[in-house]
């Protein structure tokens, strides 16, 4: 919660100790920039468009994204609870996409530290492993409950879920950048 | 504020490894039980009332679209339904005649044989598509209205291709509906051409219906035309269901398996009727477990 306060942070730059190491580019979104992309992209998640097998998976994306680069805000249970609301929306077997959602939400937490130095192309590279682990956990335990296997499109879906972090991430991080410009300038 | 936070040099929050355990066995669990039961049905009553608003703003621009398109659109429409209907009706003509002189006679025979004449036209509702569902696992569509417009679980769906589906779930505003091709449906039917009763269910073959569990010396044949029995009272008898495509005998096990293609259009339109046929015993139509597949039966005794 860093917005307009550039004046402060001149006089109080000594206090800054925690960008050390951990998030070398000191970059800050917004909560409400965090939070709307969450729900419009939760919003766009209940259109249609998702009925193409190999769609990916927007809303886990942005939520991963924000996990690795907002970690305080967003964490594993917004993952679970607009998980369960997709599944609540597709019919489908309750819990599929929350377990998904948790496992990918973990994952990004668990390499939250070390993704945070490397480029966007780097961090895509790192959660294409955690995006297909996390989806094929989720599809081999509901294609047993369910006593049929739905195909294999959902892996084409996991990779291109994953490839889609470097532009998403980008445009996810102009907020926050144009921010940061304008801090540095005033310092 | 947010620079207290800064200075924190240790995290006081939940570990993320007891929140993956935690919320995991959650939906591992709920997954368990809503494979095997309808226990979870409340979480989803609420989960979907919770989304209405949201489903339905974002489907504005859709609304919005359909409806520039059917008024640009409503003359050449008008056109093209009004010369269908000039031609059903020279066509209808001729079966009508035909068709008031076999109800007298029916009647009659009725009355000679003393046979309570049970049919009756049921109320209906028309009720358009809000939403066709993601899942790999089930044929399911969202309807616009729901228990408020007096839909209940269980009532059957047609367009003017016959027997569409059955509606599954309610909310007081939308209503979930499993198409006839959906795993976990079982329809009762009856062949037209010797009255033979069988069930239907959903295959595993896409956009077909399975009948299984005859025997294999039966009397059915490529073309044979499914119309519902009536056995069980959720469906009215004699809807037309589906035209059998093919039939497998199976020596060995003694039983046969029919394919058969559905005569409804569940995929064409956005439109579909709901009968309201009375539903008494259908809150406790449970799934039943037949050979490994929950099939929603609906021949509850009555």
């Amino acid at each position: 919660m860093r917005r307009g306060n550039g004046s402060e942070l001149g006089s109080n730059s000594l206090l800054r100790t925690q960008g050390m190491g951990a998030d070398s580019r000191d970059v800050h979104t917004d909560a409400w920039v965090v939070w709307g992309s969450i729900f419009v992209v939760f919003l766009l998640a209940l259109l249609p468009w998702r009925l193409t097998p190999w769609a990916p998976d927007l809303l886990v994306l942005v939520i991963a994204f924000w996990v690795v680069h907002e970690g305080g805000k967003v964490g594993l249970l917004t993952g679970f609870i607009l998980g369960l609301l997709i599944d609540a929306h597709d019919a489908g077997p309750l819990g599929q996409h929350a377990l998904t959602y948790v496992l990918v939400c973990y994952g990004a937490v668990v390499l939250r530290r070390r993704l945070l130095r490397f480029n966007l192309w780097r961090q895509a590279m790192h959660m294409m492993p955690i995006f297909v682990l996390s989806w094929s956990v989720t599809q081999m335990l509901t294609a047993w409950l369910m006593g049929t296997w739905p195909g294999w499109s959902w892996l084409a879906s996991a990779v291109l879920t994953s490839v889609l972090w470097v532009p998403i991430g980008w445009m996810l991080l102009l907020p926050g950048n144009r921010l940061a410009a304008m801090n540095s300038q005033i310092d | 504020m947010a620079r207290k936070l800064d200075l924190e040099l240790f995290r006081r929050s939940v570990p993320a490894e007891v929140k993956l355990v935690l919320l995991g066995l959650i939906c591992i669990v709920f997954l368990v039980i809503d494979a095997n039961s309808r226990v979870l049905d409340p979480v989803r009553h609420g989960l979907n009332v919770a989304l209405y608003p949201f489903q339905r703003v974002v489907l504005l621009p859709r609304d919005a679209v359909t409806l520039v398109q059917d008024y640009t659109n409503a003359a050449r429409l008008l056109r093209e339904e009004s010369e269908d209907l000039r031609r059903q009706r020279i066509e209808l003509a001729q079966v009508v005649t035909n068709a008031a002189q076999l109800l007298t006679e029916n009647e009659q025979l009725r009355r000679l044989l003393g046979v309570v004449d049970q049919r009756s036209a049921h109320p209906t509702v028309v009720v358009e598509v809000l939403y066709e569902p993601v899942t790999a696992y089930r044929r399911r569509l969202v309807f616009n209205k729901g228990s408020q417009e007096g839909i209940a679980p269980g009532m059957p769906v047609i367009d003017e291709g016959g027997v569409v589906g059955q509606v599954i779930r309610v909310t007081p505003f939308s209503a979930e509906a499993a198409i006839l091709t959906d795993e976990q449906l079982a329809i009762p039917v009856q062949l037209l051409r010797n009255g033979l009763r069988l069930i239907a269910f959903g295959s595993t073959v896409p956009g077909k219906i399975e009948v299984r569990y005859f025997s294999s010396d039966a009397d059915i044949r490529v073309g044979d035309a499914l119309v519902t029995s009536g056995v069980g009272g959720g469906f009215p008898a004699g809807l037309s269901v589906a035209t059998v495509q093919s039939v497998e005998r199976d020596a060995a096990s003694g039983f046969a398996r029919a394919l058969a293609e559905p005569t409804a259009y569940p995929e064409r339109y956005r439109h579909f009727l709901v009968l309201k046929v009375p539903m008494q015993d259908m809150s406790e139509a449970q799934p039943v477990k037949t050979d490994g597949i929950a099939a929603e039966v609906t021949d509850a005794p009555r």
